[in-house]
């Protein structure tokens, strides 16, 4: 009897201890797949660019300051440029001569637009197709830069004080192989 | 699940008044979720693009990181300032935890925002096959997920699969026509060399929606059966209605088939000449 009794309280030890380590090992995994986001550091808004001197223009100010730029589309009327989307279209047509490439993908400029329709803090990202993070052709990405820096026809988008104000614009173009197929928004 | 696509309403737009239920997590029991349902809740009243709106969010990921609205919810302000690297990062995780609530979101902002015409089929047709109830709307309201799925097809080139989708969807008793639905059957209709069934499309869009767009491609359908008058009839209703601002309009993306002023004129132009 005391024999029995002494394995049913080990088995019973036994068993506690491997309930808690079991619990133990569970809340620990948990845990380490919890962090599903490295801590991030956000600038006032997603998409912001703050100013790199190495990349941007000194002579590029923006009228009301980092913290009041909108989006281009905050007002409701989305892109807005002189002669609309074909002017702004043929600039690239025109412009762009295709690249001997395999290179397939988007590329997304993003800018401001400032208070007087001038434009700087150009930011490029690309992909391939498949949403990958990827670099075309120097040839590619700087002939579409050098025509996005030369449009000149940006409608100045006023806030809700009806005042003029700065707003962040981006066009993405579509690449197929070299060639320029379609171009965004 | 409804307690997600109430969430979604909740922080997608920092204005909608809709209260998420997050007891829903409890019911079913899942306390982690509850609690991550919670936190995300701090979203609210924060613009979609603000730091304080994506801590809130991250905080809710912390507690649990497979809560998929809050991936969804994340991935927003990417897509709209047109960051599809980290947009398609966030909404994979939505759609691998949250796939049937965000399938159709993920195939419509690849074609709305990126003219990912053979991801939005794909994700579209994936979601089709998982469901058995309607799949839906595209986040804007403005398109069934079908009606956007025939429009990819259109603009792949695949014409005949397209009207055939088109017409399956307009066919649908409790199909509820979009704002250009005709229009881009008359579209495809014109395309396909058949400008009589291109007119009775366009017909139907003037009745159901007068747009710009609608005249102008008329004017295409009478132009083709040498019909100068109407042509240019048409064409200047086109442009009346454009200065109304009576036509398509989205304010973050063109539209497939939108006409702008100069391609009004243009053709004004050439029909005038060409008489």
């Amino acid at each position: 009897m005391r024999v029995s009794q002494c394995a049913f309280v080990w088995i019973s030890r036994l068993l506690a201890s491997a309930i808690i380590l079991v619990l133990l090992l569970t809340t620990t995994h948990c845990k380490t797949e919890q962090s599903a986001t490295s801590p991030a550091k956000y600038l006032r808004w997603v998409g912001d660019s703050e100013f790199d001197a190495a990349l941007d223009d000194s002579a590029f100010a923006l009228c009301q300051g980092d913290q009041k730029a909108i989006q281009y589309f905050n007002d409701g009327r989305g892109m807005e440029y002189e002669g609309e989307k074909p002017a702004l279209d043929r600039a690239f047509w025109e412009g762009y001569k295709p690249v001997e490439s395999k290179e397939s993908g988007l590329i997304r400029i993003r800018f401001i637009v400032n208070c007087k329709g001038e434009t700087g803090r150009f930011r490029v990202m690309e992909m391939e197709k498949d949403y990958a993070e990827t670099s075309f052709d120097s040839e590619i990405v700087d002939q579409l830069l050098r025509i996005t820096k030369a449009l000149d026809g940006w409608v100045v988008k006023r806030d809700r004080d009806d005042e003029p104000t700065d707003y962040y614009q981006y066009l993405i173009f579509k690449i197929e192989k070299g060639a320029l197929k379609e171009i965004l928004p | 699940m409804k307690i997600a696509l109430t969430f979604f309403a909740l922080c997608i737009g920092a204005s909608v008044l809709a209260q998420p239920n997050c007891q829903a997590f409890l019911y079913y029991g899942d306390t982690l979720k509850y609690e991550a349902c919670e936190k995300a809740k701090e979203c609210k009243g924060h613009y979609q693009f603000s730091k304080e709106y994506q801590q809130a969010l991250d905080a809710a990921l912390e507690i649990d990181s497979t809560f998929g609205p809050a991936y969804e919810s994340k991935s927003t302000a990417y897509l709209k300032s047109g960051d599809f690297l980290t947009w398609k990062r966030l909404i994979d995780k939505a759609v691998y935890y949250n796939e049937e609530e965000s399938l159709g979101y993920r195939g419509w902002c690849r074609y709305q925002f990126f003219r990912d015409y053979q991801g939005a089929i794909d994700d579209i047709e994936r979601l089709d096959g998982l469901v058995d109830h309607d799949i839906g709307y595209g986040a804007n309201g403005d398109y069934h997920l079908h009606m956007a799925r025939a429009i990819c097809y259109k603009a792949l080139g695949q014409k005949e699969k397209a009207l055939e989708i088109m017409e399956m969807q307009l066919a649908q008793p409790d199909n509820h026509v979009g704002l250009y639905d005709y229009l881009h059957l008359g579209v495809v209709y014109l395309e396909l060399d058949d400008p009589d069934k291109a007119a009775e499309a366009l017909e139907k869009q003037i009745e159901h929606n007068d747009l710009a767009e609608a005249h102008f491609y008329l004017a295409r359908c009478f132009e083709a059966r040498g019909d100068w008058e109407q042509t240019m009839l048409h064409l200047e209703e086109a442009k009346r209605l454009y200065a109304q601002q009576r036509r398509m309009a989205d304010g973050y993306m063109h539209y497939d088939d939108k006409v702008y002023l100069q391609d009004i004129l243009e053709a004004q132009a050439a029909v005038s000449n060409a008489k």
